[in-house]
């Protein structure tokens, strides 16, 4: 059986979380480029020795992490622990997708509320090396909040049509 | 507010949400949020802060590369070297392939500093081979899983450059300290598999010739040398920890690409987008166990806890099991990258106070937290090998157990006999200590 061609809104949703892979592979590519260099430059003469090499490679790796973050909310590989038993009856699933996802979008909301506060604090300042403006690296923490946001209202509305949903479970 | 009530607010939170199933990265940082609306002198602002500090720090950059060394090794197919070399050194033994499982295991660890990368690695290339050889799938899982904890106990280690990092203790110290308690518990778990395959008569290899051997020795030649281009360079001071992360990715794509020939252009960026991923989600915990931790400190915690104990316990010894009881037991909750930064330096002090050596200090939580790793209901290393052998991990469970008392007791003579730890940095590098 072939699954219904998804919604638009999914398929926009799968669209950024391919961009969000790809910009990871290619960030973790480029992160041993300036740490490559700097041990490079101790041993050979020809090589350039910049002092922004650390901070560069500091700054990849902040994005990763954020991004990293954000795809594992949609593929839901943040790892949790189970001690209570998994619920039986999709109300109970749809329930519980529904207090889990809930509490994440709450932090995901202080992300973006804080984040904004935080990346405009990043706005006034360079950074000591590169001289970049830190907006660059502190807009992760908003955006990350924005994006977990959307991968998590998706959840929820799966949650709530299974919550809602009255036909029995079928046995698996 | 009290010490007492924030700690009570923060950890009820945080176990309240861990127990509905909400992630651990995430409940962490949402247990910070009762506290920091409640007080007026501080805003959820403080707890990017604390994240983004720590997330901007150069030693934990060797978290990544030391996963994508590991990740590069295996589709390298260096894995399959090691084991081919460990099968011609100890196959012949009762519970060859069990054996074989350890020894490569061991070889491994000294390749990646990542016990996570090891189960997945290791795994999926022993579990079916000792399943297919009529091996139980609970032994194999269990055992699979209780040799990978070697990864971070063997140098490299990712969790001893996260320690050395946060509490300032020599990194290179720390390696060396790992090699005799990391090669004592491999020989344990040999041990341990002896008695299981005289019992359950587990098969056998073939003795290989001593041809054979060296054939196998030479073919993973090249690998093995690894762990002696890191540690070497670190204690040689050639490069610092993470740079030699970098020099341990750069060896693995090398021999990869050019020596071996066995990885493919489209092959590399699949194998940094899997590193990434993985090690991001355990990154992005240890931000929001950093805010926790800071927050902790911020109302005197850690200092509530010291003074409480003090009256407990004053000497090493006692301090050793306290130590190790604290990481034994938050281990099962959490991973052990936020387990250091929120446990470990609240009974840093502790352990100073009572006159304990920090690497020793420090390598009693490394292996508390290493076993932590197979231990439920957050045992990383485990919940991989069980979803590769496809079987519950509660069937293991049994099997952990009895592989795993074997291994606290020598927990407990690295408790009681500093000089386990301390002997060999104190004969190559006593610079460290």
């Amino acid at each position: 059986m072939t699954a219904p061609p998804a919604p638009p809104l999914q398929r926009l949703l799968d669209a950024y979380d391919r961009l969000l892979r790809r910009s990871l592979t290619v960030l973790m590519g480029l992160m041993i480029v300036p740490i490559g260099m700097q041990i490079l430059s101790r041993y050979f003469r020809f090589i350039p020795r910049y002092i922004w090499t650390e901070e560069i490679a500091r700054f990849c790796f902040v994005w990763i992490i954020m991004i990293g973050s954000m795809i594992a909310v949609r593929d839901r590989t943040h790892f949790d622990v189970d001690l209570l038993p998994a619920p039986k009856t999709a109300r109970g699933r749809g329930l519980a997708g529904l207090i889990v996802h809930g509490a994440m979008a709450i932090l995901g909301l202080v992300f973006v509320w804080s984040g904004c506060e935080f990346a405009a604090s990043g706005a006034r300042q360079t950074s000591e090396m590169s001289g970049l403006n830190l907006l660059t690296i502190y807009v992760a923490f908003p955006v990350a909040g924005l994006t977990w946001l959307a991968f998590l209202l998706e959840k929820l509305a799966a949650d709530a049509r299974l919550f809602a949903s009255k036909e029995p479970e079928p046995t698996a | 507010m009290s010490p007492g009530l924030v700690a009570l607010l923060m950890f009820g939170t945080l176990i309240a949400l861990i127990v509905l199933r909400v992630p651990v990265s995430f409940a962490l940082g949402l247990a910070c949020l009762p506290v920091l609306l409640v007080d007026g002198r501080l805003t959820p602002f403080l707890m990017l802060h604390a994240m983004f500090k720590s997330y901007n720090s150069f030693i934990l950059l060797a978290v990544p590369f030391f996963v994508l060394a590991a990740n590069l090794m295996n589709s390298a197919g260096i894995t399959e070297r090691l084991i081919a070399l460990a099968r011609s050194a100890v196959g012949h033994l009762p519970g060859g392939l069990a054996h074989v499982n350890v020894v490569v295991s061991m070889l491994f660890a000294g390749i990646s500093g990542s016990s996570t990368a090891e189960a997945a690695g290791i795994g999926s290339l022993m579990i079916p081979a000792m399943k297919k050889q009529g091996y139980d799938a609970s032994f194999s899982v269990a055992l699979t899983a209780c040799a990978s904890v070697l990864g971070v106990i063997i140098p490299p280690s990712i969790l001893m450059i996260v320690w050395g990092g946060l509490m300032s203790v020599s990194i290179g110290g720390l390696f060396l300290a790992g090699v005799v308690p990391g090669v004592a518990i491999g020989l344990v778990l040999m041990g341990t598999v002896h008695v299981f395959a005289k019992r359950r008569g587990y098969p056998v290899y073939v003795r290989s010739t001593g041809a054979e051997f060296w054939r196998a020795l030479r073919r993973a030649l090249l690998a093995l040398i690894t762990p002696v281009i890191i540690v070497g360079g670190i204690v040689g001071g050639w490069f610092t920890p993470t740079e030699a992360s970098v020099v341990a990715v750069v060896y693995a794509a090398f021999l990869g690409v050019f020596v071996y020939r066995t990885i493919k252009p489209h092959g590399v960026s699949e194998v940094l987008y899997d590193s990434a991923r993985l090690a991001s989600i355990s990154l992005f915990c240890i931000g929001t166990a950093a805010a926790f931790g800071w927050l902790l400190a911020y109302y005197r915690v850690p200092q509530a806890v010291v003074g409480a104990m003090t009256g407990l316990s004053t000497g090493v010894i006692s301090t050793g099991f306290l130590v190790a009881g604290a990481f034994l037991f938050v281990g099962c909750f959490i991973d052990a990258i936020p387990a250091i930064m929120i446990v470990g330096t609240m009974l840093m002090p502790l352990a100073k106070n009572a006159g304990m050596h920090p690497i020793h200090f420090a390598i009693i939580g490394v292996i508390s937290l290493a076993f932590g790793l197979v231990t439920p209901p957050y045992g990383l290393c485990l919940m991989i090998a069980s979803t590769i052998g496809q079987i519950k991990l509660v069937q293991a469970l049994r099997d952990v157990g009895f592989i795993l008392i074997p291994m606290l007791l020598l927990l407990t003579l690295v408790i009681l006999f500093p000089e386990i730890v301390l002997w060999l940095p104190r004969l190559i590098a006593p610079k460290f200590l």
